[in-house]
């Protein structure tokens, strides 16, 4: 549509050129390199692109649906994404109701549940993965102390055990930010409410059931889309956790994609993994907001 | 100093049309205020004059010259907001000296005119404070401050006084009217305060849903509105009115209670009228009193103002507003008559609201 | 609810703190072992003795550790003021300049934030590659403030819609033009947004990963949480150095998290709430 006023024109020019250089960037980093991501996962090229591309169609795919350890990094994430988020999610409203309430001290509490998502992912990992060391580590010197294990426990030696325990990490340092996007979202129910609520007779779980958790579904859709989205691309705490291993026990996605980009050096069927990734990732979104969208 | 032109002035946001058919010459010197409830499109009509907003269809000229495409800083406007829009990182003097700044007026002019406008609005002695340590009335006046500074043809004023506390309010309505007497600049200005509309105005225009309603005099507006909405909207409180239907030759209310034999209107055409009477017209009585026009009447309700006093008057199924004196008012419950003194009714065309013309 | 469960919300409390500073503190001591101490049985819970030997080997003989952190500061902060300098004109815009796509754009920016980083890897490789962008600063500033950048525009949006328009509408009849307005009114009036969008966006910058792992990979130019991460090897940890450096890379974090707390978590949870 052409734009009647000249003061109209002047106004749009400008808004268009304050905005122009974040969509170079943002096409540069984010959009470009995910639709050549698309364009690598069905041809066949170099690392630096420098001999020709050959289009292969639906090859990698193809051999993605045949690899094991393709399904295993798949399975691993789910796994990993549905066992870390309901997890975060009920110690995220726990921590977020105590950190509600008044008591002294609560600047302190309120920072150190901060810091666990302030800091570096990598190095929190780095964190406990000395703790969970099986020589040295502090869990194993408790247990082994206290009598609770008779032997060392080898936290990231086992399948199982490496599964839960990256799943410890996980829930450790996002619970917080579960926690503070609730804690806002319990700021700004109105605090006639619970009165209202108190005439009516309703007791303090009622409160919890009727008033608060309803119009906490907003806060917390927003903090489950945002946490899943890295549970999904979670990549530096199997990397800097346990490697992937034992074997591929916790081998996740990203890291999977990341190993055959630059280990194996497969920039194509990497791509392809990355795609696949990409699509999980947006399904997912798309059931969130078809499940929580508010009904009329 | 400059006369502005509206002419067929339309402003569309999308298919929504917030003004249209928009006739109006302000005069050289003339203080003109725009009046209607909000949502009226009264601020957007301002707002077009500034050149805040674009304008859809028609022209406006300020002085003459077309304005449509100019920018804001370029038309020869001033603008005082409502909520004073003050820099607040900035001292009195440097939000009254911006403007001429950008202008690269000299420093030493910039110097004398700031302090000039200072000396007329009493601010010299807050000129290097910042706004935050100002009160509401000192930053409304370093907002006319910044205003005047530019010596602009035409003054436009958003609801200058809404934000100010009543008593403040009334002063600073007055520091208006003395500055407007002493400047002479051609002033527009908006607001839904019918008060500050009929005490400040030479002319009110007052807008209804986009569109004019009625311009004229402060008395004009009041004493003789040109429709219902203007006859409702002036006055407070507001204009009763009183449906009815033609029987006969005669006029009648929905039960018949209230009855005129003639109405002083020209009602050729119509077999039902709205008949408006302020309630500061209606006159009240003894019960008994048997004069035309006079209807029996109970007091439902009595308010007591001060000066004077609001009662709500049952007259068969019809409620009306009256308003008297506030000593020794009648109270609830009394029955008394009611008097709609022909000469000061308004009727209405209830088809397209218009007042109907004496007949 | 008067006095009864106090005790047991200090209980949680207390429980809560123990377990979200446990892996620092257990870190912090460590750093603060000698050797042995670190590999003794039974296991020193306090360093005895407490030692800063650590930290001084570390300013001695490993200065690569401290020029991760050099790094991470630089693409730190660099990534900081391109992101709010260019992510501030676009949420003026989108928020202020009703532009007729804005609402659509802003859509956009959200979608295109939710890409995995791990899928913009391999042609991002190779385009830096050719472009001559690996392990270069400006490089990674660049791939960070992208990816950052949908954050910030939206949190810097958000905020000048909460500023009073008549304040710019005033500069306008001032005579000012959109840019001097942003520059000389919106900024100002708006600093305690910059400042929690810009706090926040050095801290994704300082924890980003996967990018800074693949586009810096000369060990001169590693971030901080990629140096130590990759800094001795496959297998053999030496943690003493590990821990004393992942202190001195935690540091900085700590010190901005402490200070600017509230901006922080105002800023984190503005979105999310409205």
């Amino acid at each position: 549509m052409k734009l009647a006023s000249a003061l109209d024109r002047r106004r749009h020019l400008t808004g268009y050129a304050f905005v122009t250089p974040t969509i170079l960037v943002i096409v540069a980093i984010l959009v470009y390199p995910v639709i050549q991501s698309v364009v690598l996962s069905f041809g066949q090229s170099s690392i630096d692109g420098s001999t020709g591309y050959t289009f292969v169609g639906l090859k990698h795919y193809a051999s993605l649906m045949e690899n094991e350890r393709f399904w295993n990094a798949l399975t691993v994430t789910l796994i990993f994404t549905v066992l870390t988020i309901p997890l975060e999610l009920a110690l995220g409203i726990g921590l977020a109701l105590i950190l509600n309430e008044h008591f002294k001290g609560k600047g302190l509490a309120r920072l150190a549940v901060l810091f666990p998502w302030a800091l570096p992912t990598a190095l929190n990992t780095l964190m406990w993965r000395w703790m969970y060391n099986a020589d040295f580590g502090l869990f194993n010197a408790v247990a082994l102390q206290t009598g609770i294990a008779d032997k060392p426990i080898n936290w990231l030696g086992d399948p199982t055990l490496a599964m839960l325990s990256m799943v410890i990490v996980a829930v450790w340092k996002t619970s917080s930010f579960m926690a503070l996007i609730i804690l806002a979202g319990l700021q700004s129910i109105p605090k006639d409410l619970y009165e209202a609520g108190r005439m009516d007779g309703m007791t303090r779980w009622q409160e919890f059931r009727e008033i608060t958790l309803p119009l906490l579904k907003g806060p917390i859709l927003v903090a489950l889309v945002i946490r899943s989205m890295d549970a999904l691309r979670t990549f530096e705490l199997p990397y800097n956790l346990t490697d992937g291993g034992p074997v591929t026990a916790t081998e996740s996605l990203s890291l999977y994609a990341y190993k055959v980009i630059f280990d194996f050096i497969d920039f194509n069927f990497g791509a392809a993994v990355v795609v696949i990734q990409f699509l999980v990732i947006f399904a997912l979104s798309l059931v969130y907001i078809l499940a929580l969208r508010p009904k009329d | 100093m400059a006369t502005v032109t509206l002419t067929n002035i339309e402003k569309k946001y999308g298919a929504v049309r917030a003004v249209e058919h928009f006739d109006l010459e302000v005069n050289d010197g003339e203080f003109l205020v725009l009046l209607g409830p909000s949502g009226c499109g009264k601020s957007t009509t301002l707002r077009m004059i500034a050149g805040l907003e674009s304008i859809t269809a028609g022209d406006l000229l300020i002085g003459g010259k077309r304005m449509n495409e100019v920018e804001p800083k370029d038309r020869g406007v001033a603008m005082v907001f409502q909520s004073y829009a003050l820099y607040p990182h900035k001292t009195v003097f440097d939000n009254m000296a911006t403007a001429l700044k950008l202008q690269r007026v000299p420093k030493d002019e910039i110097k004398r005119r700031v302090g000039e406008a200072a000396t007329l609005l009493s601010l010299t002695e807050l000129l290097d404070r910042k706004p935050a340590a100002l009160s509401g009335g000192q930053r409304q006046r370093v907002a006319i401050g910044r205003a005047i500074v530019r010596t602009p043809e035409v003054f436009l004023f958003d609801e200058p006084l809404s934000n100010l506390d009543a008593k403040l309010r009334v002063r600073m309505r007055m520091e208006l009217q003395e500055l407007h007497r002493r400047l002479g600049v051609t002033s527009v200005y908006v607001t839904h305060d019918q008060v500050e509309a009929m005490t400040l105005a030479d002319r009110i225009v007052v807008m209804d849903s986009g569109r004019i309603a009625q311009v004229g005099t402060p008395r004009d507006v009041y004493e003789r509105p040109a429709t219902e909405f203007v006859a409702g909207f002036i006055g407070s409180p507001a204009m009763n009115f009183i449906p009815l239907r033609r029987e006969g030759s005669a006029w009648k209310a929905e039960d018949g209670t209230i009855a005129f034999d003639t109405l002083p209107f020209d009602t050729t055409g119509c077999d039902r009228v709205i008949l408006g009477i302020r309630p500061e017209h209606i006159e009240i009585g003894a019960a008994s009193e048997t004069a035309a026009n006079a209807y029996p009447a109970r007091v439902r309700l009595a308010e007591l103002h001060g000066a004077d006093a609001l009662l709500d008057l049952t007259v068969g199924c019809v409620q009306m507003l009256a308003r008297v004196g506030g000593a020794d008012h009648p109270t609830e419950g009394t029955e008394l008559s009611m008097v709609i003194p022909p000469r000061l009714m308004h009727a209405f065309d209830p088809a397209t609201g218009k007042a109907l013309p004496q007949g | 609810m008067k006095t009864r469960p106090r005790i047991g919300l200090y209980l949680l409390v207390a429980l809560s703190v123990v377990i979200s500073f446990l892996p620092i503190v257990w870190l912090i001591l460590t750093s603060m072992k000698t050797t042995a101490g670190i590999y003794a049985w039974p296991p020193q819970y306090i360093p005895s003795p407490f030692t800063l030997e650590n930290y001084i080997k570390i300013l001695r003989d490993s200065p690569e550790l401290l020029l991760y952190v050099l790094n991470s500061f630089i693409v730190g902060v660099g990534c900081t003021a391109v992101t709010l300098g260019i992510g501030g004109l676009a949420g003026y815009a989108l928020s202020r300049l009703r532009l007729k796509y804005a609402a659509a754009l802003m859509v956009a920016i959200l979608a295109v934030s939710m890409f995995p980083p791990v899928s913009l890897l391999p042609s991002l490789f190779q385009n830096f590659l050719e472009a001559g962008l690996l392990n270069t600063y400006q490089g990674l500033i660049l791939a960070h403030t992208g990816l950052f950048l949908p954050f910030a525009v939206w949190m810097l949006a958000s905020y000048f819609a909460t500023l009073p328009t008549e304040i710019e509408e005033a500069a306008k009849m001032d005579g000012m033009g959109t840019l001097r307005i942003f520059l000389t009114v919106v900024i100002p009036l708006s600093w305690p947004g910059f400042v929690a969008t810009g706090l926040i966006v050095f801290i994704f910058s300082w924890n980003e990963f996967p990018l800074a792992l693949v586009l810096m990979s000369q060990n001169a130019m590693r971030t901080a949480p990629v140096g130590i991460s990759l800094y001795p090897g496959e297998y053999a940890f030496p943690w003493e150095t590990i821990s004393t450096a992942t202190v001195i890379a935690i540091v900085p974090i700590l010190i901005i998290t402490a200070i600017f707390q509230k901006q922080i978590v105002g800023g984190l949870t503005a979105g999310a709430v409205k």
